[in-house]
């Protein structure tokens, strides 16, 4: 899960990076950026995280 | 449910006259012009100037410098101190000429960059010493050697790796730097073309100070200028990894990061890599602006410590066995308020100092960035203390100081392109967004962070990038372009919708590119050596196991113990 993870925010940033080729629109480049963020952010927190949290030390 | 009401129409009442009197209006606002000057709006009929007279060598000639014997006298008012008789003469035979004059001007303006640029970077080194201390005060007794000792050779190793290879690649391709008099050897970038343009990924000149003609008065100055901005971004790391951090762990993660990570972010960002040439190559606003390194230094050391802090895990006895997070308290809150005025002392530095230069290219918004810089740290201690005080109420020490940093950290991007006004809302919002972050690390991520530094550097690094596309007033002018983009930065709530997107994309890159990065470093460094000490030398205490001696040998220390080995 965690490579899946590190997948997930990589391409997040993917696609907030490439926002500059898809569109020339600023609106259609802020929508596109955004979602990269949230989908970083969700890669980290939904994804990386809570597989570290599974056999975190408090639960030994 | 009516009070609840009342406090909505409060709130919204303070926002609306919060945005009206810094942005006029937020909505359908139309900006101001980019390049106006300053004053009445009608400019008042001048009177007739008097033709130039061209000075001559005869001219000069004629300034007579003080007698000997009148300087033989000495000169307790300092009147004849300082003359033309000081002016060094190119050519002896010729006297003085206007050459002489003219090239002296040219090397004191630059002198006052360089003395300008190497005192505030002397200043940010000694932020190193607050940080120290913060983060020891917060830590328990039993790990201060061990945490004392990373704050100290971070230092040491960071600006290793960054001699032997961060700063070419982070600077190696910035090209002419006008304030430092050119820094002309730095001209390699690596690019590739994307999208029809080409973007800067990674600098190619500069390696060990000597490569390829750096062994320059300019690239020097820029040198120990940055160098002491990544070690400020290296050692927020070890505030968050603190008290459970092997320590050979620490020292190759602190280089791969001086080396590698930090450098290439940098670039992006500062030494004309894509994420500075988004406003050239592809119309964004100035392209991603980061006046002084909210994105470049606290964002990527706040982005590493929370890779690392997930790696890691948490202290034993952080958590229950349900989940529920302990408070453990550090070990001496003198030491951090104590720490947390050195570095606000030490950010007098940091922003004011990141012109580069003190003389010409609109450099004298110097003493603007100087008070920006006061106000958000003030705001953001008001901010947290307010915060703490109303939901525990008590206005909690380290959270106030916290607050401070906060303030500090997220006016580092905006400081040279917003207002008094906009610096104290921007200080003020990172107060309250360093509790919220804490307590959303703490108990909903589970992630232990004994200083803080993930809310501190990571979210308010990244609220600091992204308020320079909301509250860019477009009245700052540094030379007269950004980024190789004419006029001034301007941010969303002044006009310029795309420079916010500028610096959404820096966001992104933090958050997806940095700490993919540093998680995979993380990982590796965890393969290699273990990243962690074992659960035996934690609870003894990281000082005797880890440095061979107590921080504090006469002190009587509590030994935890849980029965485990």
């Amino acid at each position: 899960m965690v490579f899946v993870g590190i997948v997930i925010t990589f391409l997040g940033f993917l696609l907030a990076m490439f926002s500059v080729g898809l569109t020339s629109s600023t609106g259609s480049r802020l929508i596109l950026v955004l979602l990269g963020l949230a989908i970083s952010l969700a890669g980290i927190i939904g994804v990386i995280n809570p597989a570290y949290l599974k056999t975190a030390i408090w639960k030994k | 449910m009516e009070r609840k009401m009342n406090m909505k129409k409060l709130f919204l009442a303070f926002a609306i006259a919060g945005c009206s009197v810094v942005g006029g209006s937020v909505l359908g606002q139309t900006p101001a012009p980019v390049s106006s000057p300053p004053g009445p709006a009608v400019a008042a009929p001048s009177p007739a100037e008097p033709a130039a007279v061209p000075i001559t060598d005869a001219d000069l000639k004629a300034i007579s410098a003080p007698a000997a014997e009148d300087k033989a006298k000495g000169d307790p008012s300092g009147a004849t101190t300082g003359t033309v008789g000081d002016i060094p003469v190119g050519d002896a035979k010729k006297g003085l000429a206007v050459g002489d004059v003219v090239n002296l001007v040219g090397q004191h303006q630059i002198a006052i960059n360089f003395v300008w640029t190497l005192v505030t970077g002397f200043l940010v080194m000694f932020m190193q010493a607050g940080f120290a201390i913060v983060e020891t005060g917060l830590c328990r007794a039993k790990n201060a050697n061990h945490t004392m000792m990373m704050n100290f050779m971070v230092y040491g190793v960071g600006m290793l790796a960054y001699w032997l290879i961060g700063f070419a690649i982070q600077e190696g391709g910035v090209g002419a730097i006008a304030n430092l008099g050119g820094t002309a050897p730095l001209v390699g970038e690596y690019t590739i073309h994307l999208f029809g343009k080409d973007l800067g990924l990674w600098g190619k000149t500069g390696f060990f100070l000597v490569h390829h003609g750096s062994y320059d008065v300019g690239v020097m100055v820029l040198f120990l200028f940055q160098m002491v901005f990544m070690d400020t971004a290296l050692t927020i790391v070890t505030g968050t990894c603190a008290e459970r951090w092997k320590y050979s762990a620490f020292m190759i993660s602190s280089f791969l990061m001086g080396a590698l990570i930090y450098p290439l972010f940098g670039n992006w960002a500062w030494g004309g890599g894509w994420l500075a040439t988004l406003g050239g190559n592809f119309g964004l606003g100035h392209g991603y602006c980061d006046f002084a390194g909210s994105g470049v230094v606290h964002a990527v050391g706040g982005i590493t410590a929370l890779a690392l802090g997930i790696i890691i895990g948490p202290r034993i006895g952080k958590y229950t066995r349900q989940g529920k997070p302990n408070a453990i308290p550090g070990h001496d809150i003198t030491m951090v308020l104590l720490g947390c005025f050195i570095l606000a002392f030490g950010w007098f530095g940091f922003n004011p100092g990141s012109t580069l230069g003190a003389s010409a290219n609109g450099n004298l918004r110097i003493s603007s960035v100087a008070v920006n810089t006061m106000l958000a740290g003030m705001a953001g201690s008001f901010g947290s203390m307010l915060y703490m005080w109303i939901r525990y109420h008590k206005p909690d020490a380290s959270m106030t100081g916290n607050g401070l940093l906060a303030g500090l950290v997220a006016i580092t991007a905006p400081s040279g392109f917003v207002n008094p006004v906009a610096s104290v809302i921007i200080g003020l919002i990172a107060g309250v967004l360093v509790c919220l972050s804490v307590e959303f690390v703490d108990r909903v991520m589970k992630v232990d962070d004994p200083v803080g530094a993930i809310s501190v550097h990571g979210a308010n690094g990244l609220w600091g990038v992204i308020s320079v596309g909301l509250f860019a007033d477009g009245r700052s002018n540094y030379g007269g372009s950004w980024n190789g983009v004419g006029g001034s930065v301007t941010g969303l709530f002044y006009g310029d919708a795309s420079q916010l997107v500028a610096q959404l994309i820096g966001v992104a890159t933090l958050v997806g590119f940095v700490f993919c990065l540093s998680f995979v470093f993380g990982l590796i460094v965890d393969w290699a050596v273990g990243q962690r000490t074992s659960a035996k030398i934690e609870l003894e205490g990281l000082d005797i196991p880890e440095m061979g001696a107590l921080g504090y040998p006469e002190f009587v220390l509590k030994v935890e113990t849980t029965g485990v080995e």
